[in-house]
């Protein structure tokens, strides 16, 4: 979302300008003009393009983001984009999983176990049955399309569909915040604001639109058994950074991080 | 309902859920969606027992944006009640104004609750929020009898009388134990609290390690430094280092008492001359 930090600058000094009782109406009324610009310009799920096409993001002289795509270039063929709304971490792991298990019917199975134990979970931990049940079912019924011999054209409709697509990605983040809450003792250690696990579940993991960090990467995959390959690009350093979670697994999905944004590679 | 909805959409369906399970009303309150609008509800609730507000019967607008629920519910009171100003959008964690920190998982039985339970509380000059007397107050509660809403009728009708008391089920009184979990007030304060103790942290750390701290114990002490300013070497997660904000006061009283033992060495020191004694010693 870099092409709004020009603007930061100048919110921020409109903002503080604000009496208390404004400030909350306008910051509400700015984010959702952001969500609007952001979904005007990118669907939830897009088309698979050639690696290459990244290139033409940077400009030439950019060097050390070039010298980087070279290096993804020989590494991954295709890449996809996601929606830069703060649930791309989600949405991308949920259609690339799926859409990499439309063929692993050897990983599929353990996935499908293991989501299915899920909602047992949560209700352990005391959620609301009445709402996670919905959320619960509507993730089903995808996760069980992938073994009814669904299209990739069938799984893209759910996805770009915002309904749909967002139900998913609520049950994603319950998913998550249920897998850290069940090992809270473990996972304490990795919030830095001072937040319980609870406390920070309820703030930066189950709200939409949060965005996601380590902690929710490790508690997801290892909720549901998955395991990811991220590919780090960013301005610093000289090569790639790859992070594998769990850490020396086979990675079944890779993911591309750039800056506050995770989209989808795949392999060559 | 008379308008056609899509059937596919979730926010339709959960609604629809939604107005089934609220389709009759408790003791406490009762809400249902208008004939014609399933995005727009009405609901009623009875002033908490033992407070300002007991034997008033408040009704109110629920407005749901077309993401729910992925996007909380505008609630507004359309009765005097001398806690919240009328036809304005109440300020909760759960309602429009916190979108932040609402979660798809709570339900318009949710909001309802949290509102009786804020009901109480004082509004600390949150938006929307009144704080009259007692006195006042009692005043409202009796004159909402009266209260007529155009589309709904004699509200105090809207709600069964104590004779024929309704049993709180299970998914109500989970419902409770969540609605206690909302939080109250401006989101720029909050905010402005959480930055003070990260600041004081701050102070703190550099304090016991002058001329030490790196750029990335730094960010360890900003909030959510790691998804906004990602490092170059992203993993693993980093441990946290001094970071509760209970930790700020400790620290601050180890300090202290450090200074103190210092202070009270050197007197030592100057009476009995110990440290060329150690000295020697050493």
């Amino acid at each position: 979302m870099a092409e709004h930090n020009s603007n930061k600058q100048n919110d921020q000094e409109y903002l503080s300008a604000m009496p208390n009782q404004e400030f909350d109406q306008a910051v509400t009324t700015m984010q959702n003009n952001i969500q609007t610009e952001i979904a005007a310009s990118s669907a939830l799920v897009g088309r698979k393009e050639e690696i290459s096409r990244l290139k033409a993001e940077y400009s030439d002289d950019d060097s050390p983001y070039q010298q980087k795509i070279k290096e993804l270039c020989k590494l991954y063929s295709h890449v996809r984009k996601t929606r830069g709304d703060g649930n791309c971490f989600f949405r991308a792991f949920g259609f690339g999983y799926l859409e990499v298990m439309l063929h692993n019917k050897k990983d599929y199975s353990k996935f499908q176990e293991n989501a299915n134990g899920t909602f047992k979970k949560l209700m352990s931990l005391n959620y609301p049955a009445f709402t996670v049940e919905d959320f619960f079912e509507n993730f089903m019924s995808l996760v069980n399309s992938i073994g009814e011999k669904t299209t990739l054209e069938e799984l893209t409709q759910s996805f770009v569909d915002e309904g749909l697509s967002n139900y998913f990605v609520v049950y994603l983040r319950l998913i998550a915040s249920c897998q850290l809450q069940i090992d809270a003792d473990f996972y304490q250690n990795f919030i830095d604001s001072g937040k319980s696990v609870v406390e920070f579940c309820k703030t930066e993991v189950e709200p939409m639109y949060q965005e996601s960090d380590h902690i929710h990467i490790i508690a997801l995959t290892s909720a549901l058994g998955a395991s990811v390959r991220v590919a780090y690009m960013d301005r610093g350093g000289e090569q790639l950074i790859f992070h594998d979670f769990p850490e020396d697994c086979e990675p079944t999905l890779h993911l591309l991080y750039k800056p506050g944004h995770y989209d989808i590679l795949y392999p060559r | 309902m008379e308008r056609s909805y899509n059937l596919r959409s979730p926010a339709v369906k959960r609604l629809m859920k939604e107005a089934q399970e609220l389709s009759s009303a408790t003791y406490e309150y009762a809400a249902r969606p208008l004939e014609d609008n399933l995005f727009e509800w009405h609901f009623t609730f009875r002033g908490p027992k033992e407070s300002d507000f007991d034997g008033g019967v408040y009704h109110g607008r629920i407005i749901l944006p077309p993401e729910y629920p992925m996007k909380p519910p505008s609630i507004m009171l359309l009765n005097a009640n001398g806690r919240f100003e009328l036809n304005k959008k109440i300020c909760l964690s759960i309602s429009g104004y916190h979108p932040e920190s609402w979660q798809p998982s709570w339900s318009i039985r949710t909001a309802i609750l949290a509102i009786i339970g804020f009901m109480p509380t004082k509004g600390e000059g949150a938006i929307g929020a009144l704080d009259y007397t007692a006195d006042e107050r009692k005043v409202l509660a009796r004159k909402s009898h009266a209260f007529t809403c155009n589309t709904c009728g004699l509200v105090k009708d809207l709600l069964p009388s104590e004779a024929e008391h309704p049993e709180i089920t299970d998914a109500e009184s989970k419902d409770l134990e969540l609605a206690k979990q909302i939080t109250f007030g401006s989101p720029k304060n909050e905010k402005k609290k959480s930055d003070e103790s990260d600041e004081k942290i701050a102070e703190t750390n550099s304090d016991v390690t002058p001329g030490v701290s790196n750029p990335s114990e730094q960010d360890g002490v900003r909030m959510r430094s790691t998804v906004t300013a990602p490092s170059t070497t992203p993993p693993p997660p980093r441990r946290r280092q001094i970071n509760q904000s209970n930790d700020s006061s400790t620290m601050l009283i180890v300090l202290l008492a450090v200074a103190i033992a210092i202070l009270f060495l050197r007197r030592l020191d100057k009476s009995y001359n110990v440290s060329s004694l150690l000295a020697d010693y050493l």
